[in-house]
């Protein structure tokens, strides 16, 4: 009975993370999955979306004058609302950007998409910090989801479940966009056949502008959502690409359901080795991919991908 | 062959010479001396690596303002060294041969700042650790030619554990970052803390990267100790305590930090600066001459985001203007003699705004200073006043024996001559 | 008995001897171009460490991206043959060359049946497990410090000995390195092996059609390449005097794939050459111009991938064609359609 008392705030914790890492590997997924294109640049993005949430949330208006005070009085709460719907429309209006970039590299070697990626990461990195500064700071949370509660003698955080709950909403959101609406359709059929969707006569140009557009801004959610924990700085977004990468292909590319199952499974991971052996904790994820990929080669539920070529 | 080699190079040396007469860059008056910047620009410590510089350019220029060091001007040149040993060594290398450096000055990153101290030892150019607190600074890793200016994780632990025992409790718990600096320093905290009858019941590895402590701090709780000693340093740190205030368990606990940077620090809420951590120098210090050195601050940084001078550029500003004193002292800029000087440093504690004389350790090259122990200033309505100084210790009673054994200085015979 | 239809592949080209020329020259010239004898020597390495990679991504058409790690573990093992076995620059280079090909053979056990992206992604989960590795095993390795004082010692030549100690010896010797493993590789790309790793690349399946044992070239082409980054991170921790984990992350990995795909590694032997090169000599330049040199290099990339996605081989091979098609010459190319151009 002790150990599973013992265990049972660990299980809880390791869910919860792993809705979170799942969050962190939704954008990366939607490209990867529809556009077969790794997509390095995703952890600028990841902190481009909460660098420019802060900026909405707690701006410098001192040129706006009336307008200025007027918004700044405004409940936080509010204008973390503001932020979460318009940081992530800029972050999308940047994806699009790259991806306008993007086409020159179409039908060619995977890895010069790749490496257009890469050189897209350092040029947002080092953009923030020109217009941010390299200095570490913190992203405004609205007091309804600070603070800590108590539940079976542990103290746990409130912002951490609400970041879970939020990020399950957001995998539900763009489930149901994917399967019940026509875009997603579309989407989804583009994915499995780019020539048929041509064919049926959908404009495949604008077809990536907004898969794009729409990964980045999930990126940009997840740096919204995760930089109150793992605090603000230029280089944040370092700490996110590796992990979804990973879960991707644990969870086998192109499978929506597979990636989610992934990000648990390696949220309950790095939990429990945390707890357990925490000098582990790091490399345990790295284990859990050799091990999947060594013995399902197309990871949990992954299709056949151009990606494998 | 050979002939013909040769040939060729004094071909290209005259070649050279001539482009640099054309062009201009031979003075006519005395030779500027030329001092090498290796402060990290980007990777983890960028932040640091600013602030950092800045401390040296003001020494910089305020000896340039009365006319240079023995009447040459000071210029500098700095490159990013990235936070990466590999391409400190790069840096170092090139600053020395091809810009013809005469010292070198910077590094937050200990791994940097042991690259750059190698090859300054092949060349004997002098190089001045700044801001690294790692102890292996000025233990296994000393050099003849480097000198060490920031308190390191031994001096720290001395300050606060003993303290600590006494007034929080004997029940310990250490949480270490996985590497070497984590494990010095968790090492250094165990001795002292059992020599002082605590028990630490736990030791919970951090590996470095780590960005999620929530597993960790779920196990503190479940072990309930009264005191937190805890070795985590860079983004790992910055992480932990932004999941450490969520949880408010800053307070719950006794925390024992080590050293915590100003620019690490400045503008966070004072929240996330919870329990006692060290420093070497504070702004708001009543001591004669502070008020002065933060408004020569103000005027040469007026566009800095940080206000107020911390304890980063402190060690910058102290560790260059110390030298530039100690070459006008030995009245040349030849290496073995500068050396000599600082070996004998001694500067008093109302010239260097702390509270004890403080004076260069000539066997491990580490300046021995006053460690103070602060905590988060909750009360102040002025943001830039976070820290709320607790005690100070003498550097005698912080002296971090153990490095006066593992340093083994290489022979001043084997330290090759540089005058720049 | 030669067939006399067989086009015989040349030990030396053009390319090669001008490559030579020009880079064994270098202590003669660099400095008065403003570069300095230690940047050279860091630039010979990493050629030497491009041109086996691109062996796997230019004619294997296999993506390494955590190939840093074997590069490491030769300069580790060059450290602690020095520091605890005994002082021989070649012994140490030996061992750093074979403990390369040890760790990248292991890890190919398990990367020779993936193909594409999990290929990729089990090259990165492997060189994060060595990378985790060389920090963790710090009673060996010195942890995130690394080996230090690893002095610069002498080579024996049978009746000479040369003292590294200076920059420019020691450019000599990687030099002499380098243009040995060219030769090497020059060889085994033309060779019935070479063509079969490219046969690889156009299609796995068809290459297993055709008989070749795919999971076994797979692995020796990922063996020979990590034997060369091993031998290559010998050689750097000569240079540097020590051995550092920060070679192994996956930061500096990614390095040497830019510097291969930069230069044009899939169209020509010689684009990690020039990779390397660019790659190093605008690094030095950027980073004592401005601090924000990271934005120039990351425009750098974007560039090239926009305009010339071929990199700076593939904007010389357009070069030399029009040059080709002005003086209308005749044309024998000797290069084969399907194969990695060797001008």
């Amino acid at each position: 009975m002790d150990v599973i008392l013992n265990l049972l705030p660990h299980l809880v914790n390791g869910l919860a993370l792993g809705l979170l890492f799942a969050l962190i590997a939704l954008g990366f997924m939607l490209i990867v999955g529809v556009m077969e294109l790794i997509n390095l640049a995703h952890g600028s993005l990841f902190a481009l979306g909460a660098y420019f949430a802060m900026s909405i949330i707690d701006p410098n208006l001192s040129y706006f004058g009336s307008f200025g005070d007027w918004y700044s009085a405004l409940p936080l709460a509010l204008r973390y609302v503001v932020a979460l719907a318009l940081a992530p429309a800029l972050v999308a209006l940047v994806g699009m950007g790259l991806e306008i970039c993007m086409r020159r590299t179409y039908g060619k070697k995977a890895e010069y998409g790749l490496l257009l990626t890469y050189g897209a990461a350092l040029v947002i990195e080092e953009t923030i910090r020109i217009t941010w500064g390299s200095a570490e700071q913190v992203m405004p949370i609205p007091d309804a989801v600070s603070g800590a509660f108590f539940a079976g003698g542990m103290i746990y955080s409130n912002y951490r479940f609400y970041a879970a709950f939020f990020a399950l909403f957001m995998i539900i959101v763009v489930w149901l966009f994917l399967e019940k609406t026509p875009y997603g359709a579309t989407i989804k059929a583009g994915a499995h056949d780019s020539e048929m969707v041509r064919a049926l006569g959908v404009n495949l140009t604008r077809l990536r502008l907004l898969v794009f557009g729409l990964g980045a801004s999930l990126s940009g959610i997840a740096g919204i959502i995760l930089t109150p924990i793992w605090g603000l700085r230029p280089h944040v977004g370092v700490d996110v690409v590796i992990p979804a990468f990973l879960i991707i292909v644990v969870g086998g590319i192109g499978s929506f359901w597979g990636a989610v199952i992934a990000g648990v499974m390696v949220g309950l991971v790095v939990a429990f080795s945390g707890a357990y052996v925490s000098e582990w904790s790091m490399m345990s994820m790295y284990l859990l991919l050799i091990v999947v990929v060594t013995f399902r080669t197309r990871g949990l539920f992954g299709k056949k991908s151009a990606l494998e070529n | 062959m050979r002939n013909f080699t040769s040939k060729l190079m004094t071909g290209a040396a005259t070649f050279a010479v001539v482009a640099a007469i054309a062009t201009g860059s031979v003075p006519a008056t005395a030779k500027p001396l030329l001092i090498g910047l290796t402060s990290d620009a980007s990777g983890q410590y960028a932040n640091s690596g600013a602030s950092d510089r800045r401390g040296m350019l003001m020494a910089i220029e305020e000896f340039n303002a009365k006319g240079g060091v023995m009447g040459r001007e000071i210029k500098t040149i700095h490159i990013d060294t990235e936070t990466t040993p590999a391409t400190g060594s790069r840096v170092a290398e090139r600053m020395i041969t091809r810009e013809k450096v005469g010292f070198m000055i910077g590094a937050v990153s200990s791994g940097v700042a042991n690259a750059i101290s190698q090859v300054a030892q092949k060349y004997g150019v002098v190089y001045l650790n700044t801001n690294s607190s790692s102890p292996t600074e000025s233990g296994k890793n000393c050099h003849r030619v480097k000198f060490v200016w920031d308190g390191n994780g031994k001096n720290f632990a001395q300050a606060a554990v003993q303290n600590a025992v006494n007034k929080y409790g004997k029940k310990w718990l250490l949480m270490t970052n996985d590497y070497v600096w984590g494990h010095n320093t968790s090492k250094a905290t165990r001795q002292l803390a059992e020599a002082a009858g605590a028990k630490i019941i736990d030791e919970i590895m951090i590996p470095q990267g780590t960005r999620d402590f929530s597993s960790a701090l779920l196990k503190i709780q479940q072990a309930s100790p009264k005191v937190i000693a805890a070795a985590v340093g860079g983004d790992d740190q910055k992480a932990m305590r932004t999941q450490i205030s969520q949880l408010d368990m800053g307070a719950k606990y006794a925390w024992i930090n080590n050293q915590q940077d100003w620019p690490d620090v400045y503008g966070l809420p004072a929240k996330n600066l919870f329990g006692v951590f060290g420093t070497t120098w504070y702004y708001k210090f009543d001591l004669p001459g502070v008020e002065e050195f933060n408004a020569k601050y103000a005027k040469m940084y007026p566009d800095t985001k940080m206000k107020v001078p911390g304890n980063v550029f402190f060690n910058g500003y102290w560790a260059t203007r110390s030298l530039l004193e100690a070459i006008e002292a030995a009245g040349t800029t030849e290496n073995h003699a500068v050396i000599k000087q600082l070996e004998n440093l001694r500067i008093p504690a109302a010239t260097r705004m702390q509270h004890d004389d403080a004076f260069m350790n000539p066997n491990t090259h580490q300046m021995q200073q006053t460690i103070y122990l602060a905590t988060a200033n909750l009360a102040s309505k002025d943001k830039d006043d976070m820290f709320q100084i607790v005690a100070h210790a003498s550097p005698a009673a912080v002296n971090d024996a153990s490095s006066n054994e593992t340093c083994k200085l290489e022979s001043m015979a084997d330290t090759p001559k540089y005058t720049p | 008995m030669k067939s006399p239809f067989a086009i015989s592949t040349p030990v030396f080209t053009r390319p090669m001897l001008l490559m030579f020329v020009v880079l064994g020259t270098f202590p003669l010239w660099g400095t008065s171009v403003g570069l300095y004898n230690y940047l050279g020597v860091e630039i010979i390495i990493w050629i030497i460490y491009a041109l086996g990679f691109n062996l796997l991504l230019g004619y294997t058409g296999l993506p390494s991206f955590g190939h840093g790690a074997y590069f490491g573990i030769g300069a580790y093992a060059y450290s602690l043959c020095q520091l605890n076995v005994f002082e021989s620059v070649w012994a140490g280079i030996l061992l750093g060359a074979f403990a390369g090909g040890v760790a990248a053979g292991l890890a190919a056990c398990f990367l020779s049946h993936r193909r594409g992206i999990y290929f990729a992604l089990m090259t990165i989960a492997f060189g994060q497990v060595f990378w985790f590795i060389a920090i963790k095993w710090h009673t060996l390795t010195g942890g995130e410090d690394g080996l230090l004082n690893v002095y610069r010692g002498t080579l024996s030549l049978g009746p000479v000995d040369v003292s590294l100690k200076s920059n420019e010896a020691l450019f000599y010797f990687a030099f002499a390195v380098l243009v040995v493993i060219t030769l090497l590789l020059w060889r085994i790309v033309h060779s019935p092996y070479g063509k079969a790793l490219q046969a690889i690349r156009m299609s796995e399946m068809r290459a297993g059609f055709v008989g070749y044992n795919v999971w076994l070239m797979k692995w020796s082409v990922f063996t020979l390449s990590g034997v060369i980054a091993g031998l290559a991170g010998s050689i750097f921790a000569i240079a540097q005097e020590s051995a550092y984990p920060d070679v192994m992350s996956l930061h500096a990995s990614g390095f040497i794939v830019m510097m291969t795909l930069i230069g044009g590694g899939f169209v020509s032997f010689w684009g990690p050459v020039i990779g390397a090169i660019i790659f190093f000599v605008a690094r030095d330049f950027l980073g004592s111009l401005t601090e924000t040199w990271l934005l120039w290099y990351g425009l750098m990339f974007m560039a090239v991938m926009l305009f010339k996605p071929e990199g700076i081989a593939g904007v010389w091979q357009d070069f030399m064609k029009k040059q080709k098609a002005k003086s209308a010459a005749t044309p024998t190319s000797q290069t084969p359609k399907n194969s990695v151009a060797g001008e």
